[in-house]
C-alpha cells in the first residue's frame, strides 16, 4: 500500500523536477546601434 | 537581428525593443544556449552589445585554485567575479543548494567594440534571488 502510494507521488512530482535544475532561466541585453 | 539570435541553439524566443535598445532572450530547457554565443551572433548581425544581464539557478563550485563558479550545467560553470554577494555564496560551495541569481556577463569596455569570446565570460552577481 506505501509503495503505491510513494510511486503516485513520484509520478505527480515528476514534472516538476525540471522547474528546480540549474539552467539559463533569463538574458538581456542593452544594445547599441541598432536600426 | 531577432532571427539570427532566434536561429542560436538553445533559444526559445527572442524580444527586441527599439526603443530603448532591449532585447530579451528566453532560453529553451535544453541547456544549450550559450551567452557568449549570443554575443558573437548580435555582433556578426552588426549591432553592438552595451550589456548583457543573465537570470540563472544553478550550484556553486569552487576549483582547484579556490575561485567560485556558478554551475548552471555539468559543463558550463561561470567563474563569479569577487563581491560582497558571491562571498556570502562561499560557505554553498560544493553543497547540492541550487541558487537562483541575477548578474552581469558582460560590459563593453569604452574603447572595445567586438566583444572577446576566446575568454569564459565572468558572472558579477547583483542579486541572489533564491536559495534551495
Amino acid at each position: 500500500m506505501n509503495s503505491k502510494r510513494i510511486a503516485l507521488l513520484l509520478l505527480l512530482t515528476c514534472p516538476l523536477a525540471p522547474v528546480s535544475q540549474a539552467q539559463i532561466k533569463h538574458i538581456e541585453m542593452r544594445v547599441e546601434g541598432m536600426t | 537581428m531577432k532571427q539570427h539570435l532566434g536561429r542560436q541553439s538553445g533559444v526559445q524566443s527572442v524580444e527586441v525593443s527599439l526603443i530603448d535598445g532591449k532585447v530579451d532572450v528566453a532560453p529553451k530547457e535544453d541547456g544549450q544556449i550559450d551567452p557568449a554565443q549570443l554575443l558573437k551572433a548580435t555582433y556578426d548581425s552588426g549591432v553592438t552589445t552595451a550589456e548583457m544581464d543573465m537570470t540563472a539557478s544553478g550550484k556553486i563550485v569552487k576549483d582547484s585554485s579556490g575561485n567560485l563558479a556558478l554551475q548552471v550545467a555539468p559543463n558550463r560553470p561561470f567563474p563569479l567575479v569577487g563581491n560582497d554577494l558571491s562571498k556570502g555564496l562561499e560557505s554553498l560551495a560544493d553543497t547540492p543548494t541550487t541558487v537562483t541569481v541575477r548578474g552581469q556577463l558582460y560590459k563593453k569596455g569604452a574603447d572595445k567594440k567586438k566583444p572577446d569570446t576566446s575568454v569564459p565570460l565572468k558572472l558579477l552577481i547583483v542579486e541572489v534571488q533564491k536559495k534551495e
